[in-house]
Order: structure tokens, then C-alpha cells, then sequence
């Protein structure tokens, strides 16, 4: 169901065969209160290489600890999670993440701002700027090399710290959220640009978000999880070419179905709220 | 009253009107005769004073005694404090074993060094300035430490993601996160620093200085003299401060808001 990938820029040639992820049996806890509390149960996910997969559920149900756990800011967990068969234990420059908030650093330029995560690379240092640049223009940031962070806009802000990931080409690409500060429009647009630079690129991609239509319209597969404790409760196949159109029946079809799911009365009678008192009185 | 101040040279202008009509209701005071005259020294014998002390070069030799002697107490005491509270920042042991020495003495006010070490260092200038050095060292460590200690997870959690070396962590995000919190800091220590030289001068006297024509007067009953001193430390010290905002502003011309 791939569209032909285009001779990808800059990214190396073989990048579509790295980047496979395979996480299983994963539990998480922290500590609250001086009590253990679970808030990854039980996670088995494998994504395939060049595959985009998107993560939605409800506040609380763990995605943005799962995404840090991956990209290796959080390395106390127990069971596997392996990036093309070798276990993540710390941070690498395999991974790439965008935060919900663009974290760029205030006192660098842009231009800065990206070549900052190429330092610890072996990229030539003579080519650097050159990457830089044709990384600005594929989120379409040219002319702002050299603005400050502030100088921004949200959106523009938000697509230099897509550009600052995609720099050292990774095999996979985190998005914790990239959109969810952004307006209507501009997400529209963001998420267009998403998708090019994907289908360009091709490196796996996984990305968490509260948007169940922004999940459908990018992913290839959609990850439903639910909290107390976050575990995948359902993944559904969005078997659709790209680039999709927003319109396609299919996309409004699974995004109800998806909703209906989401936000279905608890089951469970332990989670009825139940007013004090109210059962005793006659 | 706003559009008056819409325009540059009105905005400069309008900061004169009442130094000027204080200058007239002082010069009023010292010409209406009586008891008033040994308080208010007329205008014109304070313009003899500055002429005077411009012609035999005194002012001058005084006022670059005392910005020297700041500036050399904000550049030994500021940088050791910098490095003082970034080392306590970054190496928190450092800041367990002499954090509370240094909070302890830092509760003395500047003043009360000086019996101290005038019977260790003897009155002269080296006194002086190591009082100047002390003022300046506590501010700039202060703020060195809360600017490091307290910078953002998010942007460390950046550093990590791209394999930043300790010297890179320290180069490119800890220092420069740090650095508003840092030239506060050496603002601060820079009016410390003012008041330590000025202060010293006039209780210790050694050397030239404003501070020591200022004492010289008061035992010879020179009210001229001591007011030219005030005016000339009150416009050198707002000059090296303006300097010194015009420095910052450009060190963090990355900030959004202007400072």
C-alpha cells in the first residue's frame, strides 16, 4: 500500500529498510505517594519499518510515557522494547522526537536550533550548513534561518523542531503531540507537510495525539488506548493510499467508529461515580 | 502629554524638568541668606568648586580611582562568584559542603568586614578593594546559582537527545539559559560594587577617590566640594549603568521581551 517512494533528498538510500519497532510485554510504574502505580500494562506493538502509526486515547492513559520510554529519556521499565532488534536503554541519535512544545532553544537562531543536532554526528562538517538548509526549506522555513525562537509563530516554531528531528535522519520518528498547541488551520497545514516529508522520506513514525481525525488521516495503523493503567485496548487498519484525501468515506467511517469507542460509557460498574450517601437514604 | 512623549527629543527633554526645578528652588534657598546659606551652597561657588577641581585635575584623578576600583571588584569578585555559583550549581557536594558557610557570611553586612580587615590588611587601598571584590562576589554567585540549578528539564531533556559531552551540556544550555539570571546577577553586583568603593573611601580614606575628596571636604567645611563629588558619583554611577543595561540588552537580544 506504499505510493512509490520519490528518490528521497536526504535521506540515505537504505533508509526505508532500518526502523523497525518491537515492544513487548512492556509495564511501567512510578511511584505516587510512596505507592507503586501502573501506567503502562501489558504493551505488545510492532511497527514495521517506514510504517507511519498513530497513538490516540484519552489523557492519562500513558502514550507520552511511552514515547519518552522509546526514545530513551526513561529507562526504567520491564520487558522488551528493541529498534531494529537492539534494546533501548538511553537516548541515540536513531531516534528523533517533537514535543508538544517545540523546545527549541531561545538563544539560537533557528539555523542554530537544527544544526545543534547534527554536533554529534559524523555528518562532514563542511556539509552541515547545507543539510541545514534544505531541512528549512523542506518544512518551508526559508528566510527565518536566522530568527530567534520568539521571533516564530507557533506553527513555524512547531515545524523548526520537526525540521531539528528530521536532521539526523532517523530511522524512527517520535511525535508526542507536535500539533496539539497549534490552531485549526495551521494544524491542517502542518499535517500536509507532515505527510510530504513522510512520504519522502519514509522513516517509521510514531505519533501520539488527541486528534482522532489527524490519527486517521496520517496513520497507516491507529493504536486506541485506554488509562488506569494505559494499555491498547484496540488497533485498526487504515487501509487507504497516500497522500489521502480528508474527504474519503472510509477516514469518516473508522473516525466514528473510533469516537464511539473513546468515549463509550465505562462497563465496568467500579467506575460509576457513585454519590456518598444516596444508596442509604429511603 | 502622550503625544508630547511620542517624540524622541521630548522623551530625553522631559527627564530634565525637575532636576531643573530643583537646581532653582535650591539655588532660591542658598541666596535667601540667614542659617540657610551654611546648608545650601549657592550655584555658582559649586561651579567655582567644579571649575577648580576640573583645573587641577583632582576630579578627574578621583573619579578614575573609583570606577577603577569597581570595576576591578566587579570583574575579581563577579567572575568568582559566577564560578562559585555555577561549580554549586552544577556539582551539588560543592554546594553541601560550603553552601552554608557562604550563606552564613554573606549575612554580614559589607561594612562590618572593615574593623576586621582593617587589623588584618591595614587601612589602605587593598582593603578597599577587597571589600569592593566581597560585595560584588555574593549577588553574582547567588543569581549564577538559581540560573543554573533551575534550568528547564525540557530543554536538558534536549541535550540528552543529542548526546551532548558535559562541556557541551555546559556551553550550549546550561550557561546560556543561565545568563539572564547571570547578568542580573552582575547588575546587582555592579551597584554593590558602587557602593562598596564609595562607602570604603569615605570611612578608610586611602588613596584618591570620591569617597575620600568627599570626606577631605567635610573635615574642611568644603559643602561645595562634597557636592560636586555627590553630582559626580550620582552621573558616572547612572552612566556606567545605562552602559551596562545597553550590554545586557544586546547579550540577550534572543529575548522575546525587551528587559
Amino acid at each position: 500500500m506504499f505510493v512509490d517512494p520519490r528518490p528521497p533528498s536526504v535521506a540515505s538510500a537504505d533508509h526505508a529498510a532500518r526502523g523497525a519497532l518491537t515492544i513487548a510485554d512492556l509495564d511501567k510504574s512510578f511511584t505516587i505517594g510512596g505507592e507503586p502505580r501502573r501506567v503502562l500494562d501489558n504493551i505488545n506493538l510492532s511497527v514495521k519499518a517506514g510504517e507511519f502509526v498513530s497513538i490516540v486515547g484519552a489523557s492519562g492513559c500513558g502514550k507520552s510515557t511511552l514515547l519518552r520510554l522509546i526514545v530513551g529519556l526513561d529507562a526504567d521499565y520491564s520487558g522488551e522494547i528493541r529498534l531494529d532488534g537492539n534494546r533501548i536503554a538511553s537516548t541515540s541519535l536513531d531516534r528523533g522526537i517533537v514535543f508538544q512544545d517545540h523546545r527549541l532553544f531561545p538563544w539560537m537562531t533557528l539555523a542554530q536550533n537544527i544544526e545543534l543536532a547534527l554536533l554529534n554526528t559524523d555528518t562532514p562538517k563542511e556539509r552541515r550548513a547545507q543539510i541545514v538548509a534544505d531541512h528549512i526549506a523542506l518544512v518551508n522555513l526559508k528566510g527565518f534561518e536566522q530568527a530567534y525562537p520568539h521571533q516564530l509563530s507557533g506553527g513555524m516554531a512547531q515545524r523548526a523542531a520537526i525540521a531539528r528531528a528530521l536532521v539526523t535522519e532517523p530511522k524512527l520518528l517520535l511525535l508526542d503531540e507536535p500539533l496539539g498547541a497549534l490552531d485549526a488551520l495551521t494544524r491542517v497545514h502542518v499535517q500536509n507537510e507532515l505527510q510530504r516529508i513522510w512520504m519522502a522520506q519514509r522513516s517509521t513514525v510514531l505519533m501520539v495525539t488527541h486528534d482522532v481525525e489527524e490519527a486517521l488521516y496520517l496513520g497507516d495503523r491507529v493504536v486506541i488506548m485506554a488509562p488506569d493503567p494505559g494499555r491498547i485496548r484496540r488497533i485498526v487498519d487504515v487501509d487507504l493510499a497516500h497522500p489521502r484525501d480528508r474527504g474519503a468515506p472510509l477516514l469518516h467511517r473508522l473516525k466514528d467508529e473510533i469516537l464511539a469507542e473513546l468515549t463509550a460509557a465505562p462497563a465496568d460498574p467500579a467506575n460509576l461515580v457513585r454519590l456518598p450517601g444516596r444508596e442509604d437514604r429511603r | 502629554m502622550k503625544q508630547v512623549l511620542a517624540r524622541p527629543a521630548a522623551r530625553f527633554a522631559i527627564g530634565f524638568v525637575v532636576p531643573l526645578l530643583f537646581l532653582a528652588w535650591w539655588q532660591w534657598q542658598a541666596s535667601s541668606g540667614g542659617a540657610r546659606a551654611l546648608t545650601f551652597a549657592p550655584l555658582q561657588s559649586i561651579g567655582a568648586a567644579l571649575v577648580e577641581l576640573v583645573a587641577d585635575g583632582a576630579l578627574a584623578r578621583d573619579m578614575f580611582a573609583t570606577v577603577s576600583r569597581s570595576l576591578a571588584g566587579l570583574a575579581i569578585g563577579g567572575s568568582l562568584g559566577i564560578a562559585m555559583g555555577v561549580s554549586m550549581a552544577i556539582w551539588r557536594p560543592l554546594d553541601r559542603v560550603l553552601g552554608p558557610l557562604l550563606h552564613a557570611i554573606r549575612q554580614v553586612p559589607l561594612i562590618g568586614w572593615l574593623p576586621l580587615f582593617g587589623l588584618w590588611f591595614g587601612t589602605g587601598q587593598g582593603t578597599e578593594l577587597i571589600v569592593v571584590c566581597l560585595s560584588a562576589f555574593f549577588p553574582a554567585m547567588l543569581n549564577s546559582y538559581e540560573g543554573v540549578a533551575h534550568v528547564e528539564q525540557r530543554y536538558l531533556d534536549v541535550g540528552r537527545l543529542y548526546g551532548f559531552t558535559p562541556f557541551q551540556r555546559f556551553r550550549l544550555l546550561l550557561l546560556p539559559a543561565a545568563m539572564p539570571l547571570i547578568l542580573t546577577g552582575l547588575t546587582q553586583a555592579l551597584a554593590f560594587a558602587w557602593i562598596a568603593s564609595i562607602a570604603t573611601e569615605i570611612l578608610l580614606g586611602a588613596g584618591s577617590g570620591l569617597g575620600v575628596t568627599m570626606q577631605l571636604a567635610q573635615t574642611q567645611q568644603r559643602l561645595d566640594v562634597i557636592l560636586v563629588a555627590i553630582i559626580a558619583t550620582a552621573l558616572l554611577g547612572f552612566a556606567i549603568n545605562t552602559l551596562f543595561q545597553r550590554l545586557r540588552r544586546h547579550l540577550l537580544r534572543w529575548q522575546a521581551a525587551p528587559l
